[in-house]
């Protein structure tokens, strides 16, 4: 039998004032989708950076664009997409900076490939950019990932 | 307004209490708030994170911004009170190996 398909789809202005409200979304909603509560914190970090990396490369700090974020959760799998209407970046120059050159920024992209099973970038249909990303669901009595890398 | 930051100017140090989500939106004003103590070139900067419900790569950059500040003119920079949510983001990014860490203000202020 196909998974049940469940999820919500929310457009924001790229305005870093409306991230605190998606994340009481992602609470809610991630919730719902019976993510553990530390999943959860998880995907409100990644979805923060992802769309902050919008707001900031792709939108130059302008807060008169829009961003369509989208949650869908089957039974296995909890998905985020977040497509601007800029222009598409080339995924091989999304890096992180390395993690022993301790200074201010260029961590965002390493905070969602961390918390996050699969990042993905394609390009959207108005050309800009889609970021998708996917966090499994654990099954019951499962043990959770440990994230740290350590 | 997601951040409320409280300073304190103690005997032999300074304490910045933040409380909120620590994000792209709040740094700026923190970074504000931790310039006045950073100009004064205090010796030893507490930052109680014990109010802070969210952190991200900004909260972070701009934490580490300080460090980087205070350690230029030798003084101390110590963080305290963060949750398990909030210490998991410096673990993600190694920065619990970076930052002096106490589980209490007291214990910061003492060490």
């Amino acid at each position: 039998m196909a998974d049940r398909v469940r999820g919500i789809r929310v457009t924001i202005p790229s305005d870093v004032s409306y991230l605190e409200p998606v994340r009481t979304l992602i609470q809610e909603i991630a919730s719902l989708a019976g993510l553990h509560k530390d999943a959860v914190n998880e995907v409100e970090l990644a979805v923060t950076e992802g769309c902050a990396n919008v707001i900031r490369h792709c939108y130059c700090n302008s807060d008169r664009e829009r961003i369509d974020l989208s949650f869908t959760f089957g039974d296995d799998v909890f998905e985020v997409r977040i497509d601007d209407y800029g222009k598409f970046v080339d995924p091989s120059r999304i890096k992180s900076r390395p993690l022993d050159d301790v200074r201010p920024g260029g961590l965002g992209v390493h905070l969602m490939q961390k918390v996050m099973d699969e990042v993905t970038y394609t390009k959207n249909r108005w050309g800009g950019t889609s970021l998708t990303m996917r966090k499994r669901l654990a099954r019951p009595g499962e043990p959770r990932k440990d994230r740290s890398g350590r | 307004m997601t951040i409320q930051v409280k300073r304190e100017k103690l005997s032999d140090a300074t304490v910045v209490s933040i409380g909120g989500s620590v994000d792209i939106y709040s740094s700026p004003e923190l970074r504000g708030e931790l310039k006045v103590a950073l100009d004064a070139k205090v010796k030893k900067l507490v930052i109680d994170l014990g109010g802070v419900a969210f952190v991200d790569s900004s909260g972070l950059a701009t934490l580490i911004e300080a460090l980087q500040k205070v350690q230029a003119y030798s003084g101390k920079l110590l963080l305290c009170n963060l949750s398990p949510k909030v210490l998991g983001v410096f673990q993600l990014a190694n920065l619990d190996r970076i930052f002096q860490i106490r589980d209490t203000r007291e214990g910061a202020l003492e060490g």
